[in-house]
Order: structure tokens, then C-alpha cells, then sequence
């Protein structure tokens, strides 16, 4: 699980990787370029004028990377707008200050021909709105940059946690185990156990997210229950409940199952007495609740394991992107009994 | 060479009865002779005391003690060189089986191979305490234990830690009070604190009471404290220097205001 502080990763780059300074020096460069095509610059004086600009600007581009360099673990705690505008007024002070000190070394050398007096404060002004641009414009590339950088790793994220909450190495390892004991003593079962994992794996390697109908998924779920009381034996007990007189409901597929895991690994199998799994349907005019209950272990309360946590935030955003606030998923817990409900609102077939 | 089966599962026990029955009809100089299937770890503690099996096949997710509980009570039982060997199986532990490999401990994963198996037995090591406790920590089962096992003499009886009422010490043993008796035992009260510093407060320098059944406080006629227990009739004396703590605790569970 990423950290949520990463999240809130400072969208600056680096300023004091290496690689950071070599692409600003190029970008300043090419912006002295610039500078110097200009109309204003005299046609005899360009390449004099050139060296003077990316002076200049190299100089201003330096210190500005030296500063948010060392500011960066400072603005590393504020929010995206404060860290802009403190960047602003760091490039604009500084530039303010490197104008000035140019104008003050240009008396030193006698260049007064170069930065006359009378134009002092329009100098001043002039390379303070050039860097506030400059600035902004920057800026707004680092944050669409990093948002985009941002989207993509989101996106891989999820996709990793869909399969690993499909996927459960545990169940499978453990089913095959259980195969290859029963080979021996009970070959029907054992042929029977090979059929409901390829239905229940068949299912959990689609890709696209479906819609299936109650009754089909209730059929997974005994299947994938008929694997697990064979592995359990009399440890696990399953008491069903439920209106089958369903037809019409649909459901994302794998939505009920995942529930039914959770209670076996949380609930059924810590407990050496094993225990009861109770699932039952309760129906409104315009929904139906499913619920799934499994006994809590009485010895150390079982520590949310991390699948399980990511199980049942891909059903919650399942059921968000499919319903909205129409459906969902409940969880209550007491001291003797954790309770899962998933709500369907029952719509009438999409045409 | 007496082998005992570990497993919650009935189908994994009978198919490693399976293996082991193959390999000892081949190899019938190995003497391979399975003395009994547990089901957890209590049952298999019971059979190691009175089997005394040169390897345990143990599984290592198992309801209520863990395989890894169950090698360390072993040892503790044991001297070294008599405790039996321990071979862990398992199913698929994520990154606990890294842990297996960085201790050198020797593990099967399910289903097992027959040639695997066989080769592990071939070349059984014996645990030390200090590769079961970093086994503990990586593999990321509590570090306390769910049981404490008792000798008297030649009988062996376990203890949950969630039945013991209140440690007590004395001179040179520490009396356990459970729901069964007490039991004298050969641990100090200082290591039992630190282990099982969640279930257990200490209220006096010779006393530590189990949280769950500390249930209030009462005045003494020397104008100190003393904790009442449920299903005790007498309170115990809490020391001056251990009243703050105990309060707070009373508190923080809402069982005094």
C-alpha cells in the first residue's frame, strides 16, 4: 500500500540533482538565444549582446536552483499553492537582486554605456516581469507533469490490487493440496474439486468487469464453499438463507465470494473448533442486502491482513463506479460476530 | 525413525501419511514409522511428550498455536540434543518463506513433493531458540505466546495465556493462577511482563494480573490499594509505585471513572 504521504509529493523536481541543473542551464541558454534575436538587439552587437544576456540569465538560473535546492525540504510540508507562490517570489527577489548587483558591477568596470543610468528602474522592472513569467509558465508545467505522473501510477496501482484481490495464492496452494490427498482415497471428489476451481478461476481471470446474475453468483459461491468444506471438513459449517426466488437481480460477479474468503480465513480458520458462516438475503422493494457472518476467534483478535483489506476496497469501489450511493458495502463487527453486507438495488434489465 | 504428522487439514495429514508410508516401503532401511496425526498445535505437543518422535512434520498456519509456537515450546521442553527435529510445511506464506531461507530452516511447501520430502528427512536439522524467535518476528506471528506449557514431572499440561488469572512470585518459582489451579513454573515474572505486556499489568513487585480480569479497585485499611479480580475473593495488594499505572488503565477501559 503506498504510503499517503507520498501522495503528497512535492511537485517540484529536484533542483539539486545534477541532471535537474543541466536541463535548466540548456533552458536558459535557449531563452538567452531568444533574448538576443530580439528586434531591439543591434544587428553589428548581437553576438557581444549574446554573451552579456547568458550572463545574465546563467547567473539568475543558478542561484535560483541553488535556493530552491536548499528550500525544498522546507516547502516539502505546505500545499501545492503556497510552495508556487513562494517559488515565484524566490525567482522574482532573486532576479531583483542579480539586476541590481549588474547594475552596480556595470559602474565598477565603467560599462555605464551598457546599463545608463536613466534606465535603471526599467531595467530593474523589465527582468522581474521576464522571470515572474517565466516562472509561472514553469510552474504550470511541473504540476500538469507531475498529475499526470501521479494518474499513471494510480492507475497501475489499482490494477495490481484488482489481481491480488481476485487471485489468492493461499486458497490456491491449498485447494491443490487437497486435490492431491484425495486423488488417492476419493477420486470422484477429487475430479469434482478440479471442476469448481476451474469455474471459480475461469470467472476470477475475466477482465472486464460484469454484471452477472445472483443466481449465478450463489452458484460460484457454493462452489468455491464445497472446496473449502472439503479442505475444513467439519470445522466449517455454512447456513444459507437465502430468497432464491432471485432471477432477475444482477450483480458484479465475484462480489459475494471474496466476502465468503474473508470469513473462512478470518473467522473459520483460527478457531479450532471451526464454526458456523451464515449467509442470508434480506429484500426491500428497491434492494437487496446480502450478508455474510463468521464467528470472531476469541484468542487474539485476528489482525486485519493486508488482502483482505485490499478485498474489500475493490468491492466498495466496484460497487461505487456500478451503483453510486445506491449500493455498497456494510461492515459491523461486535465482540462475538463480524458482519459483511453488500447492498444491490434491483433495477430492471438494461434494454 | 518416528515421524509425527502436524496439520489442521485432514486431507493434507492423509496425503503426508501417504508420502511417508511410500517412502518407508522403498527405503525400508530408514525405518520410518509415523506415530500419530495432529490437529493443532496442543494435540501435538501431547503427542511429542508422549511419543518422544524424532521428527515433527509441522504445519505452520494452524488455528489458536501456530507451528512456530509449537517448535519453540518444544525446545523449551527439551534439552537440545532430545528435542525432536522440526520440518515446516506450509502452503504459501507471501514473504514469510524468505524468512525460512535467511534461518537455514529447512521447509516443504504444499503440495509436497515425495522426493522432497524425502531428502528433507535424510538431512533433518534441529532447531536453536534463536532462529525460531527470528522466525517469529519475520514470518510476523506474535511474538507472545497463546499457551504456557507446564511440567509436573512426568505430565505435561498447557495453559492458555487467556485462562491464567494472575502470575505470582515467590521466593524462587512463579505460581501461575488459572482457571484450572496453579501450576508453579521455572520463568521469571520480569521476562513473563515483558512477553505478554498486553494482556498482563503488573500491580505489585511479586504480582501480575491478567487485564481482562482486573475489574476494580478497593481501599485498604492502611489507606493503599488493592485490585479486585474477578473470581477472587480476596483483592491483591497493589504497591505504591504501581498504583498510577493500574488506575490508568482502570480508566482508560472505563471500569472505574
Amino acid at each position: 500500500m503506498p504510503d499517503p504521504n507520498d501522495n503528497e509529493e512535492i511537485f517540484l523536481p529536484d533542483f539539486c540533482n545534477v541532471r535537474t541543473v543541466f536541463a535548466v542551464v540548456v533552458l536558459a541558454q535557449l531563452l538567452s538565444f531568444v533574448l538576443a534575436l530580439g528586434p531591439h538587439v543591434i544587428v553589428g552587437e548581437r553576438w557581444f549582446q549574446l554573451s552579456l544576456i547568458s550572463l545574465f540569465i546563467q547567473w539568475v538560473a543558478l542561484s535560483n536552483c541553488a535556493v530552491l535546492c536548499l528550500l525544498r525540504s522546507f516547502l516539502q510540508r505546505f500545499n501545492s499553492l503556497i510552495i508556487a507562490v513562494v517559488c515565484v517570489f524566490t525567482v522574482v527577489g532573486l532576479t531583483l537582486v542579480i539586476s541590481e548587483a549588474s547594475f552596480v558591477i556595470s559602474r565598477g568596470f565603467a560599462l555605464e554605456s551598457l546599463l545608463p543610468t536613466s534606465w535603471h528602474l526599467e531595467f530593474l522592472l523589465r527582468n522581474m516581469a521576464i522571470s515572474m513569467i517565466i516562472a509561472i509558465v514553469a510552474l504550470r508545467y511541473f504540476f500538469v507533469q507531475n498529475q499526470l505522473q501521479q494518474s499513471i501510477e494510480a492507475r497501475a496501482q489499482a490494477r495490481i490490487q484488482a489481481l491480488q484481490a481476485r487471485i489468492r495464492p493461499h486458497f490456491l496452494f491449498n485447494s491443490l493440496n487437497t486435490i492431491a490427498s484425495l486423488t488417492r482415497t476419493q477420486p470422484a471428489i477429487a475430479e469434482e474439486i478440479i471442476m469448481d476451481l476451474a469455474d471459480l478461476f475461469r470467472v476470477s481471470l475475466q477482465t472486464d468487469d460484469n454484471e452477472v446474475s445472483l443466481i449465478d453468483e450463489l452458484q460460484l459461491c457454493r462452489r468455491y464453499l464445497h472446496i473449502e468444506k472439503t479442505r475444513l471438513g467439519e470445522r466449517l459449517q455454512v447456513v444459507w438463507s437465502i430468497d432464491e426466488n432471485l432471477e432477475l437481480v444482477k450483480m458484479p460477479s465475484l462480489s459475494l465470494q471474496p466476502l465468503l474468503e474473508n470469513a473462512i480465513y478470518h473467522g473459520i480458520e483460527p478457531r479450532i473448533e471451526g464454526g458456523i458462516i451464515q449467509i442470508s438475503s434480506q429484500i426491500e422493494p428497491e434492494k437487496i442486502h446480502l450478508s455474510v457472518s463468521n464467528p470472531v476467534p476469541s484468542t487474539r483478535a485476528g489482525s486485519s491482513h493486508l488482502s483482505h483489506q485490499i478485498a474489500l476496497q475493490n468491492i466498495r469501489d466496484r460497487f461505487a463506479a456500478l451503483y453510486g450511493e445506491h449500493g455498497g458495502l456494510e461492515i459491523n463487527q461486535n465482540k462475538h460476530e463480524f458482519t459483511a453486507t453488500l447492498t444491490i438495488p434491483i433495477r430492471l434489465q438494461k434494454p | 525413525m518416528k515421524v509425527l504428522i502436524v496439520d489442521d487439514e485432514g486431507p493434507a495429514r492423509q496425503r503426508l501419511q501417504f508420502l511417508l508410508d511410500e517412502i518407508a516401503e522403498v527405503s525400508e532401511g530408514a525405518g520410518i514409522d509415523v506415530v500419530g496425526q495432529a490437529a493443532n498445535g496442543r494435540e501435538a505437543l501431547h503427542y511429542c511428550h508422549d511419543m518422544a518422535p524424532d521428527v515433527v512434520l509441522l504445519d505452520i498456519r494452524m488455528p489458536d498455536m501456530d507451528g512456530i509456537e509449537v517448535a519453540m515450546h518444544l525446545l523449551a521442553q527439551n534439552n537440545l540434543d532430545q528435542a525432536p527435529a522440526v520440518i515446516f510445511t506450509t502452503a504459501f506464506g507471501e514473504h514469510a518463506l524468505a524468512a525460512f531461507d535467511a534461518q537455514a530452516v529447512d521447509y516443504l511447501l504444499k503440495p509436497i513433493r515425495k522426493e522432497r520430502l524425502q531428502t528433507a528427512l535424510e538431512r533433518v536439522t534441529h532447531l536453536n531458540r534463536a532462529q525460531i524467535v527470528a522466525l517469529q518476528q519475520n514470518v510476523g506471528s506474535t511474538a507472545a505466546r497463546s499457551h504456557l506449557c507446564i511440567r509436573l514431572g512426568d505430565r505435561m499440561e498447557l495453559v492458555a495465556i487467556n485462562n491464567i488469572v494472575y502470575f505470582e512470585a515467590d521466593q524462587k518459582y512463579v505460581t501461575v493462577w488459572h482457571d484450572g489451579g496453579e501450576s508453579l513454573i521455572d520463568e521469571t515474572l520480569k521476562t513473563l511482563e515483558q512477553e505478554f505486556s498486553e494482556q498482563f499489568i503488573r500491580i505489585h513487585r511479586n504480582a501480575l494480573v491478567a487485564r481482562q480480569y482486573l475489574v476494580g479497585l478497593d481501599k485498604t485499611k492502611e489507606g493503599g490499594f488493592s485490585a479486585v479480580i474477578e473470581g477472587l475473593a480476596e483483592p491483591l495488594e497493589i504497591s505504591r509505585r504501581n498504583v498510577a499505572a493500574v488506575k490508568k488503565y482502570l480508566k482508560q477501559v472505563g471500569r472505574i471513572s
